[in-house]
């Protein structure tokens, strides 16, 4: 099966200039990962999705990239996929054979993207698995604003809801001076 | 009368303080306060965070495993939410009322008997499903979520899917059909009081084969059961839990039934001791199971071989 690196070049705008290059089987022997360079396994879903070879111009917005969605949020962000390789996972792991062995309340997960050393801990719900993919989420969300910095989409939104939080304040003080004018 | 309120009481007596507890036999005599009769007494309160440590406190000094945790999700729990997290960093310094205050009380002191938190705040998490939880119906474990994964989701997430339940026990039966109506999946799942080792004539008759068949059944040694934690022996089934003497009792006689119980192609998903997917597989090939094939062993997501995939492939049903 043909396998597709996908180096995205960062421009600091909301579009991504993506060279896919085909390359066969071992790939992850030349997957490599810079600072100004954010590397993406999108293997299988841009050769499913896309379905061609030579180069790509793909945007976040685009049917052919991959994203994960948080189900259930209003307004969900497009970001790049995680690739599980470049993922660590831990979970507290007690002696003995563990399962019906044992009852443990523990089930904070602690996520580590290997290539930038961001290290996320997560223990907001009573599920490993809800723990597991919420840690994925904020993860994404990190990875976003490593790479992006102020471009990022986390960053723009965060500072949208503020904006908005400012003007909902400066209109709400001016009506009130006006009131106080009669 | 458990010594972790008689220390805060104590404690708060020294300090001219009183404490009026809403329940009459828990009232304390001759911890007045010396103001006089006239006044009616103050009320001390702790905060979230002065009663959360003081409780973790008191697990630790009595041999209670993760006591941090269990004061927090109680606490959590007594607050309206399931973990301290959700409510973030400004619930700490918040003051608790006295019913909160009784109630935390409360329930901290079954914890200190052991009981599993689970059975202590009746619910627990399973992925995205909040289970009512009863002693002695056996817990979920954690690393069962990862098996109910792929690819066989919860019911749930499927609304097509239809699933029989067995079980030996009538409170595990109960307290299951109790949860399928709180999540309305009474009309997607039945469920039988029905022992598999005894009862394996009347499953053949009444079920219809199935597309997967997924168990976790009691695996573990009987030598083992006496190791176990006290939270496990003093409040669960240990029928939910004893495999007999190699684990392997009520796992032989899944495998046998499992050629007649599913379609052509479907699957068998086991929960098992890490030392029993080669003793599965022995098992398979030695009694040459009629057209049961072992697929895959899988890791949990502490790395333990766990699971067990087995495939039924025949010529015809």
């Amino acid at each position: 099966m043909q396998r597709y690196l996908v180096v995205a070049a960062l421009l600091g705008e909301d579009s991504w200039v993506v060279p896919a290059l085909q390359i066969t089987e071992p790939w992850r022997s030349t997957c490599m990962c810079s600072m100004s360079y954010l590397v993406f396994s999108a293997a299988r879903r841009v050769a499913q999705g896309a379905g061609c070879t030579g180069r790509h111009w793909l945007s976040p917005g685009s049917a052919g990239w991959p994203h994960v969605q948080s189900a259930g949020k209003k307004d969900s962000l497009k970001l790049p996929a995680l690739n599980e390789e470049e993922l660590e996972e831990q979970f507290v792991r007690g002696s003995g054979p563990g399962g019906q062995a044992t009852n443990k309340t523990s089930n904070c997960v602690v996520l580590k993207h290997i290539p930038s050393g961001i290290v996320v801990k997560c223990h907001q719900t009573r599920s490993v698995e809800m723990n597991r993919k919420r840690a994925r989420e904020i993860l994404q969300e990190k990875l976003d604003v490593f790479s992006k910095g102020e471009e990022s989409e986390v960053i723009k939104k965060r500072k949208e809801a503020e904006w908005r939080k400012q003007e909902k304040r400066r209109r709400a003080k001016e009506n009130l001076e006006k009131k106080k004018l009669f | 009368m458990f010594p972790a309120p008689m220390e805060v009481l104590s404690r708060l007596n020294r300090m001219r303080c009183t404490i009026r507890l809403l329940k009459g036999p828990e009232r304390r005599q001759g911890l007045c306060s010396a103001s006089g009769s006239a006044a009616r007494p103050a009320v001390v309160r702790l905060s979230v965070q002065d009663a959360t440590a003081l409780w973790e406190r008191q697990f630790r000094q009595s041999g209670v495993s993760e006591p941090s945790l269990s004061s927090q999700y109680i606490m959590a729990h007594v607050l309206g939410a399931k973990t301290m997290a959700n409510l973030g960093p400004d619930v700490l310094t918040k003051t608790l009322t006295d019913i909160q205050t009784h109630q935390f009380w409360k329930l901290c002191a079954k914890r200190l008997t052991r009981m599993p938190v689970q059975y202590v705040i009746e619910e627990w998490d399973f992925r995205d499903l909040t289970l009512k939880m009863r002693p002695p119906v056996f817990i979920p474990r954690p690393e069962t979520e990862g098996v109910a994964l792929e690819p066989s989701p919860s019911a749930c997430s499927m609304p097509y899917l239809r699933a029989v339940a067995v079980d030996r026990s009538a409170e595990a039966v109960r307290l299951t059909q109790e949860n399928a109506n709180r999540l309305g999946l009474q009309d997607r799942i039945e469920i039988h009081q029905l022992d598999v080792t005894v009862d394996a004539e009347v499953i053949l008759r009444e079920c219809s084969r199935v597309s997967a068949l997924i168990s976790n059944p009691p695996y573990l040694f009987s030598k083992d059961m006496t190791s176990l934690e006290p939270e496990i022996i003093r409040f669960e089934d240990p029928a939910a839990l004893d495999g007999g003497k190699d684990g392997m009792l009520i796992i032989r006689q899944i495998l046998a039934l499992a050629p007649q119980l599913l379609t052509h192609n479907g699957l068998l998903y086991l929960e098992v001791d890490p030392r029993h997917p080669p003793m599965i597989q022995q098992c398979v090939q030695e009694e040459r199971i009629a057209g049961l094939h072992y697929l895959q062993t899988r890791y949990d997501i502490t790395d333990r071989p766990r699971f067990c995939v087995l495939q039924r492939r025949g010529t015809e049903d």
